[in-house]
């Protein structure tokens, strides 16, 4: 929920992004520092707000932290927060998007980007910043499609990466929870729904393919109309085929309604799974219990925020935000690091700081993060493919919208 | 689960969603009746009714999936917020008239037409901004207080939830046809909508029978926003547009201006929806819907029931 204090926030992010070119962010500015400006683009209104805030302040972090102790010398990062969710889409919405994107690419002080969030707005931003140079590392977009070569003419036209990932996609994603199904929970049958949205699309055929692979038999395919309100029809309809099993693929806009209402028709014993568009703060605060038990999601990350070694960065985020970052969070920071890594790398090597130059350096770079070195293979997909899976088990020792502690680690999925 | 189970199943989920769809098709179909006004305000409306009935559920402490109430104070609590949201919205949907369409209607002699429907657009968007920017953008856990009762029919499963849309539905619906049909008030809305300028010259007061209509078919929709918040358990700024549509549909299927027609209508959308997901696809609904609509214009243009809209020769 957007409470109050993180509404403040909000409103402060955006002040702050507003007067970018007056004051910067934060601390005093040392004279005669040049500005690099860091783009960030994600959903901060609608059904994914909460995920999309958390994301934002990690991306934020990492660039404070950077300015502070004068990571760039000479240079100070200036963060420009965009928002690609509209009220008529009630979520992220590729067509703002790509307005967004053109904003980043018309100014010439954007130099790099963090985000989007979601695959749908990945989608759309990828082609116009592709033909800027403009490098963007998303920390939550899964969908393969924009970094697999076979669509690089769509995506990719200028033909060198710019679209990185610090999270694996759903290549691997959904086949890791198929897996899931197949080798630890025994599923013989499952139904499979999807949000019409280029992510849920996306990792429900991923998933689809691998469970078939492994012997799953899939009962039927269906989309939700995530400005729908009533599931019932569909859910009904999978109760009377007594699928073994259920996996969505979407986020939350949908998916909300559809943890809701699968409580009370589909069997509590049921195995039901999503991708990371289920691993959101919506599912305790819009859900919440006792409808959202027992749902299984996965991550396209290692599972962090437990870690003692990150320990003391979710100490300085609660400390700092007043609220919990998750593990998209983490991989937002992350993908600060890497490119404050890669710039701090060009002034290094001499080279003169400019959107091209800041691309290869990403490109090459190998840069110690949260979740350890981080590494691009040459389209720009993260090196590690770890998928963590994760299932809402009422905790009753935290409060019962704490992500960190409702949703239980269960181990990453196996790999085939 | 057999055959017959799964079509009853989908037929009382069909008649659940129609009984919501009839309830909000009524407030479109009165202010049509007696203004000739598509009123695309009362989409919203009908969202706000929503907020405003779980307001009401929480201020009395219910939050969540939690039941903490039973028995009497249950019941009051839900009547509170049922006479509550009503009331609001009717006064919502009194507003709106007064300060958008009446001095519309005193500068043009009208509000129907195309003017004023985009008037109620306007003010459509601007009630779903002022809920968005206000409160927020995430799907609202709605309070439930009802306890979960299932009744067997024909093996199929029927909530209590249910049964009370259909109560309310049905008891709402007969209440709004006997006062147009019977009261004295709704026989000089009657007379507005047959002929304003002579319903006025017989003394009738205009102004009073359109201000009942929009309250009362605002009303309506605060009460269907009410039971959309208890049997979804969410209510979000978003759910005035699929359903508002749904509902403007089924008010023009059965005939726009005709309150049984409404019903009607509403009903049939319902069933279409969960018998057409069940047989062909959930992700058809729309086009089926709308593919009948069209169809059963063309072979009627006046809806199933024809409209009781002015005759004006």
């Amino acid at each position: 929920m957007l409470t109050r204090r993180n509404a403040g926030k909000l409103v402060a992010g955006a002040a702050a992004s507003t007067t970018l070119l007056g004051v910067g962010f934060g601390s005093a500015r040392a004279a005669g520092e040049k500005e690099i400006k860091i783009g960030i683009n994600l959903p901060l209104t609608g059904a994914d707000a909460e995920g999309a805030n958390r994301i934002k302040y990690g991306a934020l972090l990492a660039i404070q932290q950077a300015n502070d102790s004068n990571a760039i010398p000479g240079y100070r990062l200036v963060p420009w927060v965009l928002n690609d969710a509209t009220s008529t889409a009630g979520q992220y919405d590729p067509a703002q998007a790509a307005t967004n994107a053109r904003k980043l690419v018309a100014d010439s002080a954007v130099l790099a980007a963090i985000g989007p969030e979601m695959s749908g707005s990945g989608k759309a931003m990828a082609p116009i910043l592709s033909e800027a140079g403009l490098a963007t590392i998303t920390p939550a977009s899964t969908n393969p499609d924009i970094t697999n070569p076979k669509f690089a003419s769509e995506f990719d036209p200028s033909g060198k990466a710019i679209y990185f990932r610090t999270v694996t996609t759903d290549a691997f994603q959904g086949p890791a929870m198929a897996n899931f199904y197949a080798d630890v929970l025994k599923v013989g049958s499952v139904y499979v729904l999807d949000d019409s949205g280029a992510y849920g699309v996306g990792i429900a055929d991923t998933f689809t393919a691998r469970a078939k692979e492994k012997g799953i038999k899939v009962l039927g395919r269906d989309r939700l109309d995530p400005l729908q309100a009533d599931y019932t029809v569909g859910l009904t309809k999978i109760k009377a085929l007594n699928a073994d099993g259920l996996y969505y693929g979407g986020v939350m806009g949908a998916g909300a309604k559809l943890v809701k209402q699968s409580y009370g028709i589909l069997p509590q014993k049921m195995p039901k799974a999503g991708g990371d568009g289920l691993l959101a703060p919506e599912m305790l605060t819009s859900v919440g219990f006792p409808a959202a038990e027992g749902w299984y999601c996965t991550i396209a990350s290692p599972h962090l925020t437990e870690d003692p070694k990150v320990q003391p960065f979710v100490k300085l985020y609660e400390s700092t935000w007043h609220t919990q970052p998750d593990d998209y969070a983490i991989t937002s920071y992350d993908a600060g690091l890497v490119i404050i890594n890669a710039i701090g790398n060009l002034i290094k090597a001499g080279k003169p700081v400019t959107r091209a130059n800041v691309r290869d350096a990403i490109q090459a770079s190998h840069t110690n993060t949260l979740q350890g070195e981080v590494a691009f293979d040459q389209y720009g997909d993260v090196v590690n493919r770890t998928v963590s899976v994760f299932q809402v088990v009422k905790n009753p020792n935290y409060p019962l919208t704490d992500i960190i502690h409702q949703f239980k680690y269960i181990g990453s999925a196996p790999t085939s | 689960m057999s055959e017959t189970t799964l079509v009853t199943q989908q037929v009382i989920n069909g008649l659940s969603l129609g009984g919501m769809y009839a309830l909000l098709a009524l407030g479109f179909t009165l202010v049509y009746g007696i203004i000739e006004l598509i009123n695309f305000a009362h989409f919203n409306v009908f969202m706000i009714g929503s907020f405003i009935g779980m307001w009401v559920l929480q201020a009395f402490g219910l939050s969540g999936q939690s039941v903490l109430l039973t028995g009497l104070p249950l019941i009051g609590a839900l009547l509170a917020a049922l006479v509550v949201s009503m009331f609001a919205s009717g006064v919502l949907g009194v507003a709106i008239e007064k300060y958008t369409l009446r001095p519309l209607r005193s500068s043009t002699g009208s509000a129907g037409g195309t003017i004023g429907m985009i008037t109620t657009i306007g003010v459509s968007y601007i009630l779903f901004n002022v809920i968005l920017l206000g409160f927020g953008a995430d799907t609202k856990n709605f309070p439930n207080p009802l306890p979960t009762i299932h009744f067997d029919v024909e093996g199929a499963n029927l909530d209590l939830r249910v049964i009370l849309i259909w109560v309310v539905s049905i008891v709402l619906m007969v209440a709004l046809w006997l006062f147009v049909q019977k009261s004295r008030l709704g026989k000089a809305m009657r007379a507005v909508a047959q002929d304003a300028e002579a319903a006025r010259m017989m003394g009738v007061d205009v102004d009073r029978a359109v201000v009942m209509a929009f309250f009362w078919g605002s009303a309506l929709a605060g009460a269907a926003g009410l039971i959309f918040g208890l049997y979804y358990n969410f209510t979000s700024f978003l759910i005035g547009y699929t359903a508002g549509l749904r509902a403007f549909t089924a008010a023009v299927l059965g005939g726009i201006g005709n309150i049984p027609g409404a019903m009607l209508g509403g009903l049939i959308i319902g069933l279409i929806e969960s018998l057409g997901g069940q047989f062909i696809a959930v992700k058809w609904t729309d086009v089926i819907i709308f593919a009948i609509l069209v169809f059963v214009l063309v072979l009627k243009p006046t809806g199933l029931l024809g409209t009781m809209a002015p005759s004006k020769s």
